[in-house]
C-alpha cells in the first residue's frame, strides 16, 4: 500500500511518519505506537472505545484515515491521563466501571465534555457520553461520579 | 482495510479535474462515517478516494436575502451550532440533532449524507420539508436539482459521475412557520431510523396555510406525504380523532422493507402513529 508523509501532533509531541494511506489513526496509535488506550470495540464508530481528541473535539479514531490528520492536534487517554484530571478521582471513587472497556473512550468525552461546559445539565451530561457504550454498569454509576463533580466544583 | 489512491484537492478545480479523470472509478470521502466502514468491508469497488476536507468552498453556512446556502461538507455539530440555522431553519438543527452521537455528529457531513442517499438519512426529511434545492457543479458548469427528484433508490441519485454537490439552498423560515422532527430508533444515540417524519407547517389565525409532511425509512427514497398534506390544508378544525384517520392514509403513501430493525407491517402501522403525534404535536399546541 502507498505511504504517504504525515505530519502532526500527539499528546503535545510533533510526529512526522510515513504511513500506509489505509491505516485508520487507531490502527496506528495500536499497532505503530503502542497507545493501547484507545480500544477497538465495534470498529464501525458505534461503540466510542476508540474516542479520542482531534483539536479538541471527539472522534472515533476508527473512522479516522490517517491522512486525514494532516497537521491536527490528536489528543489520546495517554495525553489526558498524564494532565490527571480531577473527574478521574471522581470515577473511580464511585466505582464507575467494571471491565473497564469503555473507560478510555468516557474519560475522553467527560473530559471535552467539562473543557466546554461550565454548568452543565445532567441532560447535557448524558448526551456527551451518548456516543459511548459501555455493557457492564447501565453508566448509572458513571453518571453518578460526574454528577457529584458538577456539584462540587462549580 | 481495502487498498486504494488517496487525493486531498486543495481546491474546488482540482477536485473538479479528479471527478472528471475518473468517473466512476472514484469515491468522495467527506466526513467518512459512511464510507469508511464500507471501505472496512471491502464493499467499495472504486479505486481512487477523493477527500474533499481540504475544499474551503464546500463549508459553511451563509445568510443570502431570503435563503440559506449550506457547503457540503458542513458537519452536523456546525449545523446544530450555526446561529443563522438555529434562526432560519430549526427543523434541520432538530433533525441534526437525531444524527449518530456526537462523535459522529463533529465528523458527518450533511453533504454526505444527502449523496449517500440512504432512506434513512436524518438530515433528508427536513430538506423535503424546506424544498431544498441542490446545486451540483461539474465541469460543465453548474445545475440546481429540487432535492424531491434527487433520489432514485437506497443509496442511488441522479448525481453524474463528473458532478460534485456543491451547495444545499433552503429557504428562511417565516414568523408563523412550525416545525417537528419524530424520529422512531431502537435507542435515543446512534440509532438507525427505524420510521421517522418531519412535519412543517404555516399556519394563520388557527388555520393551515401550508403543510410539508416528509417521511423517512418507509421508501426507497424519502418521500412526501401530499395526500395528507390536502386533507390537513382542508380541515376546519384539528379533532384528534380526525387526525388520526388523517394519519392511517400514510399507508397508502408508503413502501418500506423488511429489515433488520423492522418489518414491513411494523413499519407500516408505526408510522401512522408516528404522524399523528407530530401532526397533534403541531395543529394543538
Amino acid at each position: 500500500m502507498k505511504k504517504i508523509l504525515i505530519n502532526f501532533k500527539l499528546n503535545g509531541e510533533n510526529i512526522v511518519d510515513e504511513v500506509e494511506v489505509n491505516k485508520t489513526l487507531l490502527e496506528y496509535l495500536r499497532e505503530n505506537l503502542r497507545l493501547t488506550g484507545p480500544k477497538e470495540g465495534c470498529s464501525k464508530g458505534e461503540c466510542g472505545a476508540c474516542t479520542v481528541l482531534i483539536n479538541g473535539e471527539t472522534f472515533n479514531s476508527c473512522l479516522v484515515l490517517m491522512p486525514e490528520i494532516q497537521n491536527k492536534e490528536v489528543v489520546t487517554i495517554e495525553g489526558i491521563s498524564r494532565e490527571n484530571p480531577l473527574i478521574l478521582e471522581y470515577l473511580i471513587k464511585e466505582g464507575s466501571f467494571q471491565c473497564g472497556f469503555c473507560a478510555p473512550g468516557i474519560v475522553v468525552s467527560l473530559y471535552s465534555f467539562f473543557k466546554k461546559f461550565k454548568k452543565p445539565t445532567i441532560l447535557e451530561l448524558k448526551e456527551a457520553i451518548s456516543g459511548n457504550l459501555c455493557r457492564c454498569t447501565g453508566y448509572k454509576k458513571i453518571v453518578d461520579a460526574a454528577k457529584k463533580y458538577i456539584d462540587e466544583r462549580f | 482495510m481495502m487498498e486504494f489512491e488517496y487525493f486531498k484537492p486543495k481546491n474546488l478545480f482540482k477536485a473538479i479535474d479528479l471527478a472528471e479523470n475518473f468517473k466512476i472509478n472514484k469515491k468522495f470521502l467527506a466526513g467518512g462515517t459512511d464510507l469508511l466502514v464500507r471501505m472496512k468491508d471491502n464493499l467499495i469497488k472504486e479505486e481512487n478516494i477523493i477527500d474533499l476536507k481540504d475544499i474551503d468552498e464546500l463549508k459553511g453556512i451563509w445568510e443570502k436575502d431570503d435563503e440559506i446556502e449550506i457547503g457540503p461538507l458542513t458537519t452536523f455539530s456546525e449545523i446544530i451550532e450555526s446561529e443563522i440555522l438555529n434562526k432560519f431553519s430549526p427543523l434541520l438543527v432538530l433533525a441534526s440533532k437525531k444524527v449518530g452521537s456526537p462523535q459522529i455528529r463533529n465528523k458527518g457531513t450533511i453533504g454526505g449524507n444527502i449523496c449517500n442517499a440512504s432512506p434513512a438519512g436524518d438530515s433528508i426529511p427536513p430538506l423535503f420539508c424546506e424544498e431544498a434545492k441542490l446545486i451540483l457543479i461539474s465541469k460543465n458548469g453548474k445545475r440546481i436539482v429540487d432535492i424531491e427528484n434527487f433520489f432514485i433508490g437506497p443509496g442511488k441519485t441522479i448525481i453524474n459521475d463528473n458532478e460534485i454537490l456543491y451547495r444545499i439552498v433552503i429557504k428562511k423560515w417565516r414568523d408563523n412557520d412550525i416545525g417537528f422532527f419524530n424520529k422512531l430508533g431502537q435507542r435515543n444515540a446512534l440509532s438507525i431510523s427505524i420510521a421517522s417524519n418531519c412535519v412543517k407547517i404555516r399556519k394563520e389565525n388557527g388555520k393551515v396555510l401550508d403543510i410539508k409532511i416528509a417521511l423517512g425509512s418507509v421508501s426507497p427514497t424519502v418521500v412526501r406525504a401530499k395526500r395528507i398534506e390536502e386533507e390537513i390544508k382542508n380541515l376546519k378544525n384539528f379533532d384528534e380523532d380526525k387526525l388520526f384517520i388523517i394519519s392511517s392514509l400514510v399507508s397508502k403513501e408508503i413502501d418500506p422493507i423488511t429489515d433488520v430493525r423492522g418489518t414491513r407491517e411494523y413499519r407500516i402501522e408505526v408510522s401512522k402513529y408516528l404522524l399523528f403525534e407530530s401532526l397533534v404535536n403541531l395543529l394543538n399546541r
